[in-house]
């Protein structure tokens, strides 16, 4: 009879909340170039989502700000106005709306516009994170994961991964506050992520994983790329980890069962 | 891994204002009626006509199909009136209280010893008890012949402000005990006790078949829906039957004695009354009766169940055990038309998989592909993770939580109509 409130926008709205700590750390030290980004990321993505609205009815999110911040936080450097918005819109588009908007799409829309930038314009910079931002992430996936919208057991499994690294004698350096930015912008969406316990921890591993990978056999890339290029397979790979654990699941059910 | 297994589940923020200083009241309402479960269709044959005299126990209605199975008056009291909807569907049927009727004695010789099945059987059916037991799938009253794979005995109720089960088994162990014994003799399979910690409701298990399971406190380990999934999944041919204790020490007095017992405890909770109560009172009791006197002045809805999964209703319905009385709001504020046509086009809405919705669904099953699969309609899927032992009930804390709409609860009864048409 009675109602809660956990629905979608409850749930976008505090992972903006989560990700408050990244974006003033951002905005303070990134100075008028990051206002500006994040303002045409917010103008583009609200654009397309105001398109969607009127044409297809689909009412629009708060999750597209969540993106927005995610995109103006890591896009390569040096692009013009109309490349930048010729990539948000490609994410925003093809990643999320055309899905039916935020919950029903497969892959994080700030992750499609980031590899689609990253790979159209590949002699464009990668940005250098400043050091305060990472820090902010520790909040941020505090936060996230204290309300339950993100999930302690990705963050479980990258930190693991890490550890993992660290223990056969991988030296982290950039790439370490770079991967965790992502981590907490892009992988820890709980849409485009893994949605059971066991295929969390996979998700988190396979992160992780594959940033000490790239960072191992990809001597050219930049600690942003291998981070966003490894969320981007690890959100790829979401739902067959998913299988895997539901598959593994039903195995022990039925064995205790019959 | 086992704290784990205790702490799932919410606790909810439910109001209700404190109890009386008056402990357990007696308290039965001047009108009562028998009236169907939601969503249960019975059609029924009339045993007995309007404005005649009934004893507490008699046989009001038998089942057109299996007449040997009865519905049976809460009270001493005379027929009022009598509605049956198209087809001989029960609607309801009002008695007025009347105490001289006095009480009906069934016959138990047969069954007293309680080790014969089919004795035991017959006298549940006729007594009217058998509509306390359901099984699963479907959550529909058993077939007068069907053979449960294991039965459940929920002697916990975590829904917010139920009443506590062995707070209503004190002083009826020997009732309990009796009824549970001839309770084994239905199946060849286990009969668990669930009761919550500390709860020293059956503390050993004396009987080879009796396994006693320990749940938290949370919502909703205390539903038998989230008991039978974990411990003995019911399927398409192994059906699992669960009962309230309470209902289990009934059949141990109409075992010993051939009547009936009168009342069941029952709570009155709810943010629109001045006080909450818990009271005894006959089976289908009028609502408005129990809540009279405790609501505070202004509009209100009466809930047969609890704030949860309770329906609106203006009679205890058969298988609940608490009232729930909310405020009714004056009427909703109306959005803006462009704002309910979004909404509207974008049903089912979204669910996103968060910790609240895993908890909501007590941590036991993959909950955000259970949720994709009762919303896109995939019967496989959802059958495979385990919706042929849950109800609507089971999913009401979920719609609680997530404001799902249409309500997951609903598309589960859909998806198990779809189950039951399939296997004819």
């Amino acid at each position: 009879m009675i109602r809660g409130i956990w629905d979608r926008e409850t749930v976008a709205l505090l992972l903006l909340a989560a990700i408050m700590p990244m974006a003033l750390t951002f905005l303070w030290f990134g100075g008028s170039g990051a206002i500006g980004r994040l303002a045409l990321a917010l103008i583009v993505a609200g654009l397309w989502h105001l398109i969607f609205m009127l044409a297809r009815a689909q009412p629009p999110s708060f999750a597209g700000a969540i993106a927005a911040l995610a995109v103006a936080m890591l896009v390569p450097e040096e692009l013009g106005m109309l490349q930048l918005a010729l990539g948000i819109s490609f994410g925003s588009v093809m990643a999320e709306l055309v899905f039916g908007g935020w919950g029903r799409n497969v892959v994080n829309p700030a992750t499609v516009t980031l590899a689609f930038l990253g790979f159209s314009f590949p002699a464009a910079p990668w940005p250098e994170l400043v050091l305060p931002i990472a820090w902010a992430a520790i909040p941020a996936a505090l936060i996230g994961v204290g309300f339950g919208v993100m999930s302690g057991r990705i963050v479980g499994g990258a930190v693991l991964a890490g550890v993992f690294a660290l223990a056969f004698g991988v030296e982290p350096g950039p790439v370490l506050p770079a991967a965790g930015v992502v981590l907490v912008l892009l992988v820890c969406d709980p849409v485009a992520s893994a949605a059971t316990g066991g295929g969390r921890w996979l998700n988190g591993l396979l992160y992780g994983g594959l940033v000490v990978l790239f960072m191992l056999a990809w001597k050219t890339a930049a600690p942003v790329q291998i981070a966003v290029s490894a969320a981007l397979f690890s959100s790829l790979a979401a739902p067959l980890l998913d299988e895997a654990a539901i598959g593994l699941w039903l195995a022990r059910r039925r064995r205790r069962h019959g | 891994m086992l704290g784990q297994e205790f702490r799932a589940g919410l606790s909810l923020p439910i109001k209700t204002p404190p109890r009386t200083k008056a402990g357990i009241i007696d308290l039965i309402t001047e009108e009562a009626a028998i009236t169907a479960a939601p969503g249960e269709e019975l059609r029924v044959e009339m045993a007995v006509s309007e404005g005649a005299l009934v004893a507490q126990g008699a046989p009001l209605a038998r089942l057109r199909g299996h007449p040997q199975i009865a519905f049976v008056a809460p009270m001493a009291g005379r027929v009022a009136s009598i509605t049956l909807r198209p087809g001989h569907r029960l609607g309801e049927i009002v008695l007025f209280r009347e105490a001289d009727g006095g009480r009906f004695r069934h016959d138990r010789a047969a069954a007293s010893s309680g080790r014969d099945e089919v004795a035991v059987r017959a006298l549940m059916q006729q007594a009217g008890l058998w509509s306390a037991l359901r099984s699963r799938p479907f959550g529909h009253m058993p077939r007068a012949d069907e053979k449960p794979a294991a039965i459940f005995v929920m002697a916990v109720d975590t829904r917010p402000h139920a009443p506590d089960p062995s707070e209503a088994l004190k002083g009826k162990e020997e009732a309990f005990a009796r009824g549970l014994d001839a309770l084994t003799g239905f199946t060849e399979g286990p009969v668990f006790v669930c009761q919550s910690r500390g709860a020293n409701v059956l503390s050993d298990a004396s009987n080879g078949r009796l396994r006693i399971v320990t749940t938290g406190e949370r919502h909703p380990q205390g539903l038998a829906g989230f008991q039978i999934h974990a411990h003995f999944p019911a399927g398409l041919k192994a059906p699992v039957w669960d009962i309230h204790a309470e209902e289990v020490a009934a059949l141990g007095a109409l075992l010993a004695s051939g009547h009936l017992p009168e009342t069941r405890l029952v709570s009155i909770a709810g943010a629109a009354l001045s006080e909450s109560r818990l009271v005894r009172c006959q089976p289908g009791a009028d609502l408005r009766g129990l809540s009279y006197g405790a609501v505070r002045p202004g509009n209100h809805i009466l809930l047969s169940g609890s704030a949860l999964d309770g329906h609106e209703a203006r009679w205890l319905a058969p298988r609940d055990r608490q009232s729930t009385v909310l405020p009714r709001h004056g009427q909703r504020r109306r959005g803006h038309w462009f704002g309910a046509a979004l909404s509207r086009a974008a049903r089912p809405l979204p669910i996103i998989p968060t910790a609240a919705l895993e908890q909501a669904f007590g941590a036991a099953l993959p909950a955000a592909a259970m949720t994709r699969a009762l919303a896109s309609g995939d019967d496989e899927t959802a059958v495979r993770l385990g919706a042929l032992s849950l109800l609507e009930e089971d999913l009401a804390l979920a719609d609680y939580v997530t404001a799902a709409e249409p309500r997951l609860s609903t598309m589960l009864q859909g998806i198990l109509a779809r189950v039951a048409a399939e296997e004819g």
